[in-house]
Order: structure tokens, then sequence, then C-alpha cells
């Protein structure tokens, strides 16, 4: 352990500590940095984390510094505060300050540090600074320009440390230095928008948000990816009832700072053209609108104990959705004519950093429920003689060619989200709440217990999915009382055989890796 | 504010019998109304009421009417689609859609930019907020009338040839 | 048997006439009078080929819109009652007319006609009989709306009603007491007389105190500012009519003013000699009446000039102000004052100085009632001058007003009468 001084106030900091760490324990804020990452490696080069070190005669930067016991840091004095503004205005020198349409703009390092640090009266002429290449295309989702950068090398460190691909580099001295592409290469790899995260200034930009909305519109709610087996915990940027973007949550359990572009992308279904916002009925016109009384009760005529000859959910539903689901199944279908989704769906090759390689968000939970996964042949040899309805939760067993065609004599009742083949097929959808839409737990993989936020309200009058379960539940004499999410969760632990019913409904934010009595084992990945 | 000095207890002044008798007061206040009646009556071009239409009360050029919006050189708009006139707005009556510029030096652009004047408040925000001095209130205009709502709604080609009267 | 029915009839022609007309102008004089108190220029825009008359266009403008409005009827309404009720009012308020006399008898071609459409033994008693009446129109109109401001409204009207007809009836035993007769044409022939042979023998004069109970139980009955709680804008909205619209909501309108005329008109037959020109007997009229007639069209030849001058004068001042037809109303309006007034300087060409027995006849009785006409309007203006001078009473000021001041000083006006009267008569 190593005490020291940093601004006349002592501090204890293990052995090894960066000094910048160790400054904003005792400040409480950090540095102004721009190129210091505690992800990546020390680079040293925005010279903006200066601290005055007593019996050193010059200034020191924090970030490459380890602590020494006895150390005495100043962090505010007058000589740091000039420093630090000088060099603020070198980074500024060349800065073309196109704020207005700059999509960093409300999030950006320049700005925020030449408000806390700068704030002096330029005296360079803008017709004096040095112009490089703006609206730079160098991949499929990032925009490059050249005049904002204030090459810190986050983005260069990024490429050679997490992903290896090293696609970018420096090129150049100078004042004529700039990031730029390997020859021939593009920055294609599916953590590039990571760059566009960890760029303190507008230099990397999305092409996906590009000029979609000005950021300090954006509300920001907790979510988790729904993308794969991982769970990154991702954080939804939404405005006026629509997600602009995902950026990834630090949570050193799962994901620690990054997100995979797919995963990030994942909101573009919430708001596809083929969302459900109305339930549909089959009429004599094919599918017609239902106002939501005459859907639910369509609903419960089709749905009758022993009228329905499968029950069949899906990974990509909610914990409590399962939970639900599979008493819904055994009461109406029995345990025999009841899956939690089809087998096989889904699984890919993992890349090793974050995807994984089942690409279901709570395959997990299936396991943990007992509730089995069924092959799409025999799924379709159990359809292919029997009559009644086919209850389909989520997911699209239809696109499977040989599940559609057993099922076609079965009436099929489909609760989803989209417009999808097992939607067109059915005799009634309703629909349901997609996974921003709701507040929902996942399993993942590792089998931590996550809980992903409601940002955006569900369309036009799609439900959560709990609500319609529940209310399926209490029409067929279930005694169960879910007045609310609450009590859900409360029989979710129950069911998971958890000591604390109550568990669930605390969940700390980076999520809960419960011990599960041995009856229900965690698998691996 | 202090209230030291002022007595605690403010008593009601008693009224006069003539006053309680309100006869007399009735009198009284219907000297007064007669009085302007009569010098209404006899001097009817000095009211105070301008006759709208015919004429009009001169405003001074810092005067917020409707906004217009400026161009550049070659005609195109000024705005850069940054949004800070629609953050700022408190009506949030402005709904600027950005797009993509051919030119990299320009960047942004307003696809469309409307503003709703119906809930316009005329407050001045938007031209404050502006770093490229793109919207301005000076048309001068403040008779804007139409017969549906859709048309208070105005576009980003209306609001740069703005020199029309009220109609619109 | 037919002459009387036509005779009947030509008098309630007339009647109806005098009043129908009087309600436009005081909705005008309301609006105009109103805006002059509060320095503001009121209803001058509705013109017909730019003639704009002052704003008297403007009643005829809200007569349109009112009939040509769509009727919006609250559902939960008692039907037949929610219909009838404005009638009701309307036909309450044109009643009263009947017993007022609004001349002294014309003689005709050998016959003397009664100028009042029913000479009741029982006038005064009808006045008030009738005229509470009214109350029922308003209560059932209130009431069948079935909303709660109406209802407030109706209730308001009710008690008023109750309040003020006691002071009322005793404000007319004063001046029963004094004239001895019920009978209104006699009432009002009595007012010709002169007391002490200078000062006219009118109702305010034999009983100052009496009128002042009776104009304030008469602003109580008409529901006029300061007793217009049944209305009152800001506590229950518009009172007993907020749910009537279009014709309904007119008829309602137009009654109060016409109330607003009995008001006005009962004020004058009661205590200010009626049809009675002050020192001006008939007979004296009849005999002057040549000199009278060319001093009386001398005059308005003059005025009409004086008139034409203002208009041709104002049009010099106006011109350019308006580019529209507007512009030539100064210039027409100057040019039918010249008319007239050319007209009436030609018409003493006529020799006017030797008018007939049954001219002079004539002559008297459209003096006559002109100038009671002239009462009425006098009497319309101070309720409207009134009603924008001075503030609203609230409901229990009204209350204890009604019942704790008029009605003991009433009474007490009553007993000092019949003292002093028996005094005055000790044989």
């Amino acid at each position: 352990m190593a005490t020291l001084t940093i601004d006349g106030q002592l501090i204890t900091v293990p052995d090894g500590t960066r000094l910048f760490d160790a400054c904003r324990e005792a400040r409480g804020e950090d540095l102004p940095h721009f190129c210091y990452h505690p992800d990546l490696s020390v680079a040293g080069v925005c010279r903006l984390c200066q601290v005055e070190i007593e019996g050193l005669p010059k200034l020191t930067i924090a970030c490459n510094t380890t602590v020494r016991d006895g150390m005495v840091v100043q962090t505010r004095s007058k000589r740091v505060q000039q420093a630090v503004q000088q060099i603020l205005e070198m980074h500024l020198i060349n800065h073309p300050v196109d704020c207005p349409i700059c999509d960093q703009a409300g999030e950006c390092g320049l700005q925020d540090q030449y408000m806390a640090y700068g704030l002096y009266e330029s005296e360079v002429a803008k017709a004096d600074k040095v112009r490089k290449a703006k609206v730079q295309v160098i991949g499929p989702q990032v925009i490059l320009d050249q005049e904002r950068c204030v090459l810190c090398t986050r983005c260069v460190r990024f490429c050679d440390e997490v992903t290896g691909t090293r696609e970018l580099g420096i090129f150049n001295r100078g004042d004529r230095a700039e990031i730029g592409v390997a020859p021939g290469r593009r920055l294609d790899n599916n953590y590039s928008l990571n760059t566009v995260d960890i760029c303190p200034v507008g230099a990397l930009t999305s092409r996906d948000f590009r000029f979609q909305k000005r950021v300090w519109l954006l509300r920001a709610t907790p979510t988790i990816c729904p993308g794969c087996a991982t769970g990154c915990n991702l954080r939804a940027d939404h405005e006026g009832g629509r997600i602009y973007r995902l950026v990834p949550r630090r949570n050193d359990e799962v994901n620690g700072p990054w997100a995979c572009d797919l995963g990030r992308l994942s909101y573009k279904d919430i708001h596809a053209e083929s969302r459900l916002a109305v339930a549909l009925a089959r009429g004599e016109g094919g599918l017609e609108s239902r106002g939501w009384q005459e859907a639910r009760a369509e609903l419960f005529g089709l749905l009758k104990p022993g009228g329905v000859a499968f029950a069949l959910a899906d990974p990509r539903q909610s914990l409590e959705e399962l939970v639900l689901f599979k008493r819904l199944g055994l009461r109406l279908a029995g345990e025999a004519q009841l899956a939690g989704g089809i087998a096989g769906e889904g699984m890919a090759e993992s890349d090793g950093i974050l995807l994984a390689a089942d690409r279901r968000p709570n395959r997990q939970a299936l396991r943990w429920l007992e509730l089995p996964e069924i092959a799409p042949a025999r799924l379709a040899e159990t359809l292919r003689g029997a009559r009644g309805t086919l209850l389909v939760f989520g997911g699209d067993p239809f696109a499977h060619a040989e599940i559609a065609a057993a099922a076609g004599r079965l009436r099929v009742v489909y609760l989803g989200t989209h417009l999808n083949a097992t939607a067109r097929a059915a005799q009634l959808v309703v629909p349901l709440a997609a996974w921003a839409e709701k507040d929902a737990l996942w399993v993942n993989g590792r089998g931590r217990i996550q809980r992903g936020q409601r940002a955006v309200a569900a369309p036009g009058a799609a439900r959560e999915d709990w609500r319609v379960l529940a209310d399926l539940l209490d029409h067929l004499g279930d005694s169960l009382d879910l007045p609310g999410l609450a009590a859900v969760r409360r029989l979710v632990a129950q069911e998971l055989g958890l000591a604390d019913l109550d568990v669930l409904n605390r969940l700390p934010v980076g999520g809960l890796q419960p011990e599960l009595p041995a009856k229900a084992p965690t698998q691996g990945e | 504010m202090s209230y030291k000095g002022l007595p605690e207890v403010v008593t009601r002044r008693r009224r006069s019998f003539w006053e309680s008798a309100y006869f007399v007061e009735i009198c009284k206040g219907l000297f007064v109304t007669g009085r302007h009646l009569v010098r209404n009556l006899l001097h009817t071009g000095e009211m105070p009421t301008v006759q709208y239409p015919e004429k009009r009360r001169e405003y001074g050029p810092r005067f917020r009417g409707r906004h217009r919006l400026m161009k550049r050189a070659d005609g195109s708009p000024r705005c850069v689609a940054c949004m800070m006139c629609s953050t700022v707005c408190p009506a949030d009556c402005i709904t600027i859609v950005a797009g993509e510029h051919p030119d990299p030096a320009i960047e942004k652009f307003p696809k469309t930019f409307t503003i709703d004047l119906l809930r316009c408040v005329y407050c001045g925000l938007c031209e404050e907020a502006c770093p490229c001095d793109a919207i301005r209130m000076d048309t001068g205009i403040y008779e804007i009338a139409a017969d549906n709502r859709e048309s208070f709604v105005v576009d980003k080609e209306f609001l740069l040839d703005n020199d029309k009267d009220g109609t619109l | 048997m037919v002459p009387v029915v036509f005779e009947a009839l030509a008098k309630i022609v007339f009647m109806f006439l005098v009043i129908m007309s009087f309600v436009p102008l005081l909705i005008w004089a309301e609006r105009k009078g109103s805006a002059f108190i509060q320095d503001r220029t009121g209803p001058n825009r509705a013109a017909i080929l730019g003639l704009r008359l002052a704003g008297l266009v403007h009643p005829i403008a809200d007569v349109l819109k009112l009939v040509f409005k769509e009727d919006v009827v609250p559902a939960q309404r008692h039907r037949v009652l929610y219909a009838f009720a404005p009638w009701l009012v309307m036909t309450v308020a044109m009643s009263t007319y009947a017993v007022i006399p609004f001349g002294d008898h014309l003689r005709l071609g050998g016959r003397e006609y009664q100028l009042v459409v029913a000479d009741l033994e029982v006038g005064l008693l009808y006045v008030l009989a009738v005229s509470s009446l009214a109350t029922y129109g308003v209560a059932l109109g209130g009431w069948a709306s079935n909303s709660k401001y109406t209802f407030l409204g109706a209730l308001r009207s009710a008690a008023s009603m109750i309040s003020y007809e006691i002071t009322m009836g005793l404000a007319l035993m004063g001046l029963f007491l004094v004239f001895g007769t019920f009978r209104l044409t006699e009432l009002v022939h009595q007012q010709g007389d002169l007391i002490w042979g200078w000062l006219p023998r009118w109702g305010i004069v034999v009983q100052p105190v009496g009128f002042l109970l009776f104009i304030a139980a008469v602003y109580a009955e008409t529901n006029r500012t300061p007793f217009d709680m049944t209305e009152r804008d800001s506590e229950i909205v518009a009172g007993y009519h907020t749910e009537y619209s279009s014709l309904k909501f007119a008829l309602f309108f137009m009654a109060e003013y016409a109330h607003m005329v009995i008001g006005a008109a009962l004020i004058a037959a009661l205590y200010f000699g009626g049809y009675q020109i002050p020192w001006l007997r008939r007979e004296l009229i009849e005999d002057q009446a040549g000199l009278l007639l060319t001093g009386l069209l001398a005059a308005g030849a003059l005025l009409h000039g004086w008139l034409a001058s203002l208009y041709f004068r104002r049009a010099r001042r106006e011109k350019g102000w308006y580019r529209d037809a507007r512009e030539r109303e100064p210039g027409v309006l100057g040019a039918v004052a010249l008319v007239i007034g050319l007209a009436l300087l030609g018409s003493l060409l006529l020799r006017p100085w030797s008018l007939g027995a049954a001219g002079a006849s004539v002559l008297a009785t459209l003096l006559q009632t002109g100038f009671f006409i002239a009462k009425i309007a006098c009497f319309a203006w101070l309720f409207i001058w009134v009603r924008w001078t001075v503030p609203s009473f609230r409901y229990d000021q009204v209350m204890r007003l009604g019942w704790q001041i008029l009605l003991p000083v009433g009474l007490v006006n009553l007993v000092v009468t019949a003292l002093w009267l028996a005094a005055a008569h000790r044989p």
C-alpha cells in the first residue's frame, strides 16, 4: 500500500496504482485527459493530465506515473492550470470548431474541457488553420473527420489491443499528422463502433446515428443486448418513443466497456415495418385487425385445456415470461406437448471476444426451467397428426418449411412482435412488446440474471407479454395473484428455488449470478 | 420586505350615512360615466382606439414578427441543422430533419425545417441561439391568418422566401 | 263590432311595433353606450352598401346570426318546457303593455278613441300579476335545461321575484292611496294636474320614496345590474339561459330588453306623468295646434340643416380614410338630412297654421305619444347607464336589501302616506 498526498489530502492506494486513478479517487473527478482509457494501454500523448509532484522540477503526466509512498501531488495549482490551458489551446489550434454540425457536440471532451479548463480567447484565425479531409467513410459503420481529431490514438490502440485487427494508424508528422486506415483496408470489424464511443472528440462518428438526433435530447435507459448469450449491458438512447442508438454500459463481469456492432444495431428490429401494433384474426379476407377485447375473447376461445395440440416458446423471451409460459403450457397442453424452443436455432461461431456462439439471449433460462427444446423434424412429426390449436409464443418456427407444412391443419395462435411466417399462417395474432419495450430479466450463458428496463412504449395495442400470459392464466382458473411485475418475479424466484423470493426485485445494477439448487445445474455456454 | 411601522390591524373605514344609502353614490358614479360618455360623443376623433385595418400602430425595429430563414450567396439555406433553435424553443414548435449535404465543406443541412406558427410564442430565443444567424424574426409580419391549422405549419421553402403578407 | 276589433288590433299592432323597434335600438344603445362610457368606439364595422349608421346595422347582423345559428340543446332537457320557456317569457313581456296608455283620447270623425289596448279597472294589479309571470319562464327554462348553472339562475330569479314583488306592491299601494284608482288611464290623466298651479302632480312628486322603491324593484324584476344575479357570468356562466342557443336564446335576449321597455314605460306612466306634457294640457295643444306645428316644422328644418352641414363636414374630413363604400356614408346621410330639412321647410307652404279640428287632435296625440316614447327612451337609457356604472350586488346583499331595507321602508312609506292623506282629508 502506498500513502500519498494529493491536493493536501492523504490517500492510501495499492502499490502499482496509476497516479491518474489515485487522483480521480482523491479529487472525486477525472483529471483532464483525452488519451487515457482504463481498458487500453497508456500512450501519454495528449499531455493533459499534468500534475505537479514535489521534488520533480517539471510537471508530469499522471496517467504514465505509478504511485510511490510519500508522494506529494498538486493537481490544481496555478502552474498545472496554466499548463493544462496551454496544452488545450495547442490541441485546438487546428480544430475547425464546427460544433453545430458535429454529432459529438454535447458529449465532447473538447467542449467539456474547454469549459472546465480553457475559456481563453483563441489567437488562431479560422483561415490560418490547417485543413484536412472531412467526411471520410472508413468503414461500414464509421465516418472519419480528420480536422476534428486530437490524435489521442485511443482508436488505434483499440484496434491493436482489443480486436487485434490493426486497421488504424497515425500517418505523417507535426501538424500534418492524421489518423488513417492502413492502405487497402477498411475499418471493418464487428467492434468498430467502439472507436466512436472512445473517440473523445467528433473525429470518428457513427454512420448509423449520423445526424439522427442531437445527443442532449436523448434519454438513457439501461437495457440488456438481445443479440447473443453474452448479454452485454447496453444503454438505450431514445427520444419520443424511438430508440436512436445503443451504447455499451460498463459491466466488468460481462462485457467490460465494449459491445459488438451486431448487438448495437439490434434496435432496428424494434422499429421495423413488420412490427405488430394491432391484434389480427383470420377472417374471410385473410388477417383482419381486431380490437383488444375481441381478440381477447377469441384467444380465450382458442386456448382451452385439452384443445391445445402443442405449446412452443422461444429463447428470446424473458425469464418471467418463460416461467409463466411453462405454467400455461402445462395447463393447456401437458408436459409432453410443451417445448421452450427449436433445437439448434440461432447457433453460430463465437468470435472469441464478446459475441457468443449461442445467438439467443435466454437459452440458459430454458435449461433452468427444464423447458426442453425440440428438433424441427420431431416437432413436424408431432404436429402432423395433431388436431386443435398450436400456441406459439415468440420466435418464428414456421420459418422451417417442414414445421409450416406439418401444422397445416392446426389453428395457430401466435403471440409475438413481428409479422413473420408464423404470424401470417396464424388464426389469431396477439401483438406483444419487444425486448426494449418491457422491463424483463435475462439469463446469460454464464447464468447471470440481468435486468433490462423499458426504454420506449410498445407500438399501438401491443402489450407486455407477462400481462397477456397472466390474463390467460387468470382466465384458466389459475389461482395466482399477479398484480404486478414484482409478484411475477417472486414467482420466478420460487420456480428457480431461490431462498430469498424478493431477490429478483432488487437486482444489483450489474446483475446477479445466483446459487441454484442442484436440480437445475448451470451448463456451459 | 419589512412591515415594521405599519399598523398590525387595518380597520375598515366606516361609511357615512349617505355612502351607505347608496343612492347618492350611484348618482356620483352616473356622473362620472356620463362625463366619459359626453366627452367621447363630442370628441369621437380623440378616442385611443386604433381603427386597425385602415390604420396601424408603428412597431419598433426590434419587433419580433414571423420568422425567416437566411440564405447563403447561392440561395441555399444558411442553416446547418444544429438543432439549437429547436432545443431552446420553449414552445417546441421547430422541427428540423437533418440531412447529409453533398459538399463536405457544408456537410449537414436541413432536409426539412418546419415551424408551427400556432405553437410559436414569438420569444425570439431561436434567433439568440442560432450560431449561424440563419433564423431571424425581423420580417415585421404579425398578421398571420389561415382558415385551417395545417397552413400554420410552414416549411423551409416558405421560410426562405418569407416576405409575403400574413395570409398563409 | 267589426270597427271595435279593428281598433283593438290597430292599437295592439302599434304597441307591438313600438316595443319591437325599441329592442334592437336598446341593444345598440347598450353596446355603443357602454363603449363610449369605457372610452371605446363600440360596434362600427357592419355595413350595408357602406352605410354603418354608427353601428345600427349590427343588431340586424346579430339577429341574422342568431336565426341561422345551430340550435344546440342539452340531451337531458325536459323537451316541452325547454322549448316553451322562451316563448312564455316573450309573451309575458308583450302582454304587460296592454294596460299602459300611450296617449290621451283621440277625437276623429266624431268618434273618441281611447289610446290604450285594454283599459282595465284593475290595471295596476294586472301589471303586478303579469310581470311576475315572467319569472315562470325563467324558472322553467333554467329547470328544463337540466344544468346546474341554469338551475341556480332559475332559483335566484325566483328568489328575487318573491323578494322584490312585495316592495313593488307596497310602492304601488302608496300610489293607489294618493290617486285612488287602479285604472292606469285614470292614473295618468290625474298626473296632468298641477299642484299650486305650477308643480305637475306627477307620481314622483307625491310619492318620492315610493319612486325609489319602485325603481329598485323594477331593476330587480328585470334582472338588470346591480341585480343581475340570475345571469352573473363570473359565478354561474350565463345563468338561466346558459343552455339556450340560436333563436331560443334570441327570444330570451330580446325579452330582457322588452322587459326593460316595460320597466321604463311603467316608471314613465306611474311616476313621470305618462304621455302628459307638463304645463301643456291637451286642450291647450289643440287650441294652439297651428302655431305649434309651424314652430315644430321650422325647428325640424333647422335641425336637419344643421345635421346636414355636420355630415358634409365629416365627409370632407374622412376623405381617403377607407377607400371603399364606407367613405360615401357621411355624404349620403348629409344628403338625406338635407332633403328632409328641405321637405320640412317646404311643408310650411301648406300653411300649417290653419289646421282643422281633427288635425289638431291628431297633432296633440302625436305630440303626447311622442313625449311618452321619449320618456320611455330616457328611462331605458337609465337602465343601460346604471348597468355600466355600478357593480353588481352579491346574492346575499340582494336579499338583505330587499327584505331588511326596502320592505320596511315601503311599509313606513305606506303608513306615512295613509296618515298624511287622513290628516289632509279630515272632515
